[in-house]
């Protein structure tokens, strides 16, 4: 591998990985928040951000 | 103000930001193939030329728009008529995606120095104070972990984000005022003529483009994180001191700021004996 493959690789594969770790963070929250709420609030809240999926 | 036990509202997620996500991911891509596969190699580099099309603009993005915003942030925190935790967030989501992208910037300028110079690292000026910031801004990260009132958490941070910028301009004009191994600016020169031409700036440019959607993206999700995270921190002290009302474990207790919260709430002001929370927010 030459030195360019690699700057490339750690570079992309970092912010991907990064990218990944700031979904699974944000998705987890969203789901404590969601569990801490009262049913219609929790409904209310997935009606207007579409649930837990997306960026 | 967001403060005590309030919980702060949770912002509705934007509809651009998967417009914007998808944006960054297409035209990253499209770099990556023009920058490896399109462009031509350097007369005096050769093929090492094409890890500009991503050095440069990783370090754009954590210098001067990560580390940047958070200065920015931290100042119109610290601003008495604009004092509000959105500036706090904000910088705080702004400092962790640029600490991200000023390793990558040591990481990727390594792998461009050892077959150019001959060594993974030397202590140049330029790459010292890159590595400076990096130390400077994890720092920050740490201080932001130390228990404290919000208000508290946010002034000390702000001021800590302000002496880091500091080495900002020092990093951007190493290469003019001390004898550097690291070569000039291509396009943020003194004369403000791009030394790159034709394809290569071209690719270089949507470079930037690329990396600067992606830094929109990723502030964007951490800015919620943080929100999320103020706002569970507050229902979670606000269910304990539910809890520990109905067991009456806290009848007389004195509302020191020592009662069992995380110590980002504090007491609740009622005075010698803590009431039942009263939920405030949606």
């Amino acid at each position: 591998m030459s030195y360019v493959d690699a700057g490339y690789a750690v570079g992309l594969s970092v912010l991907f990985l990064y990218a990944i770790g700031l979904v699974i963070r944000r998705r987890s929250l969203e789901r404590a928040v969601d569990l801490s709420l009262p049913p219609s609030d929790s409904a209310e809240r997935t009606a207007e951000t579409g649930g837990a999926s997306g960026p | 103000m967001n403060v005590g036990t309030e919980a702060p509202s949770l912002p509705s997620r934007p509809r651009w930001l998967r417009v914007v996500g998808v944006a960054a991911v297409l035209s990253t891509a499209a770099t990556v193939w023009l920058g490896l596969w399109v462009t031509p190699p350097d007369k005096v580099q050769g093929n090492l030329v094409r890890l500009v099309y991503l050095h440069p603009p990783i370090a754009w993005v954590a210098l001067y728009l990560a580390f940047g915003l958070a200065a920015l942030s931290s100042l119109l925190y610290l601003w008495r008529r604009t004092r509000s935790l959105f500036w706090d967030r904000l910088a705080a989501a702004s400092v962790e995606v640029g600490v991200v992208f000023n390793a990558l910037t040591l990481a990727t300028g390594m792998l461009w120095g050892r077959p150019t110079w001959g060594v993974w690292w030397t202590w140049d000026a330029r790459l010292t104070s890159t590595a400076l910031l990096l130390v400077l801004f994890l720092g920050y990260l740490a201080l932001r972990r130390v228990p404290a009132e919000p208000e508290v958490r946010a002034r000390r941070c702000a001021v800590a984000a302000l002496i880091a910028f500091v080495d900002v301009p020092i990093v951007h004009f190493s290469v003019i005022w001390w004898q550097t191994l690291h070569q000039g600016a291509t396009v943020l020169n003194a004369n403000l003529s791009p030394t790159i031409h034709g394809s290569m700036a071209w690719t270089l440019l949507l470079g930037f483009i690329a990396l600067t959607l992606v830094f929109v993206w990723m502030v964007t999700v951490r800015y919620r994180i943080e929100v999320l995270a103020d706002r569970t921190d507050a229902e979670h002290l606000e269910v304990s001191l539910a809890e520990r009302w109905a067991e009456g474990d806290l009848d007389g207790v004195p509302s020191n700021g020592a009662n069992g919260g995380n110590g980002a709430n504090g007491g609740n002001g009622a005075g010698g004996v803590l009431r039942p929370p009263t939920r405030v927010g949606p």
